[in-house]
């Protein structure tokens, strides 16, 4: 069972994604990498609902690959983000939840604008919704799961080596 | 008219001409010439089990049903009603017991026969006038290649060393089969589809390209970093314009392709070893799986599958899914994790690719003509057979790819 949340609880939850948003929008890496939990999954399926260990994902990153994605960015070499993209994406119709085991589920939609300039300087849109779970960890919190659902994640998608 | 295109100049021994990529007219040349006049690969059996299990795909600017029928035979049917022309199929895939249109209604079998028109007081044509247009079709080791037109060459001569390809993919399966069940990413490339084969097997790129995925990751191909003659692995040119990067010279140790141990995947080890005997099995699991392409639109990437669709001359699509073993369930969950690693759009490798092949296509448009082809002109080697066979970092297998589709394109077979 899931329950809502207090409309305290809800606004610093939502204060800790707009700061993981602003975070990933602006290539923080290592500032980014630290909000998460050691149990990571970061995870962009093609579609809802499909099984990561029986169906390709776009990405199905733990922590220890999530970490090695931190360090690919970081080299100085990842020519699909070289520069970084220009990014600033917009997070809305929040919903937030507390679960049995004590964590908080939210989801809200995102709406992407990415300016991608490693190659041809082209103007994209990404969009979809966002489904994390979060605990508290001292005064802030930390990212178990982070599930992004693409609207047109089975349809052919341009490179998306930036954090979504 | 615009003036014929001369094949023989723009494709030379040495170098090849900037238009190959960049030139619509040269782009609807080989959709003709190539994607509907000779083999293409279509799909593999295990995506259509049961029957009225069909997937679509997009040949040049057709798309066309891979379909399972009642019969359990496999064809390959245009997507298009004959009637007015409407898509069939809108899905990529599903299960059907007939295609019906949903324009007019117009019922087709599986096997594409006309089999009822609504209304039909009005129209008084025989039926199977109106049948769906089939692909002539053919299968090896359940790899489906179909040609719209009658192809000049058997399928057999097609795939030539191809079979050889495949059944090294094929038999990393205790059972000899795979089992394409996984899905697949679709990654969007705004560069000719031409530069998705001859990057898959340029074995020069990886230190450049990757050299972020070389500096992150210990992986087998940290192997291939160090001076020019450190480098084992060897390119092949097997000839129809199918190429290879073969790693195995270049592996240090029992399943490095896989990046495991045989402690690690112990069961594997073991059902191969029943299958094949130990000896050949050894040998396989030292030696890996293929890193080829076949010509024109398959890649045998390794514990991948891959599908290069043109979709225009500045744009194209590559297709991806993991290579699951039928009989090796273990290794399903490595397999997905690695797929996704290697290729599509968030992956470590193929991300990079496509931005510098997007880069060469913005430089290639200024138009300045030649792209230099020679690399390894002076010490590759030719068997009896005609396989060239060189460093891995020389152009062999490129100018394999390029010769090859030069006979297509003239319209004499090399």
């Amino acid at each position: 069972m899931s329950a809502t949340v207090s409309a305290a609880l809800a606004k610093a939850l939502e204060g800790f994604i707009i700061r993981e948003a602003k975070l990933a929008d602006e290539g923080q890496y290592e500032a980014w990498e630290a909000l998460w939990a050691d149990d990571a999954v970061y995870w962009v399926p093609l579609r809802d609902g499909d099984d990561p260990t029986q169906q390709v994902s776009h990405l199905y990153d733990n922590r220890r690959r999530l970490a090695t994605r931190i360090r690919q960015l970081m080299t100085g070499y990842r020519y699909s983000q070289l520069p970084i993209s220009g990014m600033r994406r917009l997070i809305s119709n929040y919903e937030f939840f507390t679960e049995a085991d004590g964590r908080y589920r939210v989801e809200a939609n995102f709406f992407l604008p990415e300016y991608s300039i490693q190659s041809i300087h082209d103007f994209r849109i990404w969009s979809g919704r966002y489904v994390y779970t979060l605990s508290a960890k001292g005064d802030d919190f930390q990212i178990h799961t982070k599930k992004v659902l693409l609207v047109n994640g089975t349809e052919p998608v341009p490179t998306m080596a930036f954090l979504i | 008219m615009p003036a014929k295109i001369d094949y023989h100049e723009l494709i030379q021994a040495d170098k090849i001409h900037g238009s190959l990529y960049t030139d619509d007219a040269i782009y609807e040349d080989e959709i003709e010439k190539i994607f509907y006049s000779s083999w293409v690969f279509i799909g593999h059996e295990s995506e259509i089990k049961k029957r009225g299990d069909y997937i679509t795909r997009d040949i040049g600017r057709s798309s066309v049903i891979m379909v399972r029928g009642k019969d359990e035979a496999i064809q390959v049917i245009v997507n298009r009603c004959q009637h007015r022309g409407n898509l069939l199929c809108n899905e990529s895939q599903g299960n059907k017991r007939n295609f019906t249109c949903p324009y007019h209604g117009w019922v087709f079998g599986l096997n594409g026969d006309l089999l009822d028109v609504s209304y039909p007081g009005g129209f008084d044509k025989p039926l199977n006038e109106l049948n769906l247009e089939v692909l002539v079709t053919d299968s090896y080791r359940g790899f489906v290649f179909a040609s719209f037109k009658k192809p000049t060459v058997s399928f057999d001569d097609y795939l030539g060393h191809g079979k050889a390809l495949i059944d090294r993919a094929c038999n990393m399966s205790p059972n000899g089969k795979i089992d394409l069940k996984g899905g697949w990413i679709r990654q969007h490339f705004d560069a000719n589809w031409k530069m998705l084969p001859e990057n898959d097997t340029d074995g020069y790129h990886v230190n450049y390209v990757h050299q972020s995925f070389v500096r992150a990751i210990d992986s087998q191909y940290g192997d291939f970093v160090g001076a020019e003659d450190s480098i084992k692995g060897v390119i092949k040119n097997w000839g129809n314009g199918h190429t290879e990067i073969d790693f195995a010279p270049g592996y240090t140790k029992t399943l490095d392709w896989l990046g495991s141990t045989p402690e690690k995947v112990k069961s594997y080890v073991e059902s191969m070893t029943e299958t094949y005997g130990k000896e050949k099995a050894d040998q396989m699991l030292y030696d890996g799986p293929p890193h080829a392409c076949i010509f024109p639109n398959l890649f045998l990437a390794e514990m991948n599958i891959v599908i290069f669709q043109p979709t225009g001359s500045n744009t194209a699509v590559q297709w991806s899914t993991p290579m699951f073993l039928d009989g090796a369930p273990e290794l399903d969950f490595k397999l997905l994790r690695q797929s996704e690693g290697a290729l599509g759009p968030a992956s470590f490798l193929l991300a990079d690719d496509a931005s510098i092949a997007e880069r060469a296509q913005i430089a290639l448009g200024a138009g300045t003509p030649w792209c230099d082809l020679s690399r390894g002109l002076n010490r590759e080697t030719e068997d009896s057979d005609g396989v060239k066979t060189s460093h891995m970092t020389d152009e062999t297998s490129n100018r394999g790819f390029w010769h090859h589709y030069r006979s297509l394109m003239i319209g004499v077979r090399s």
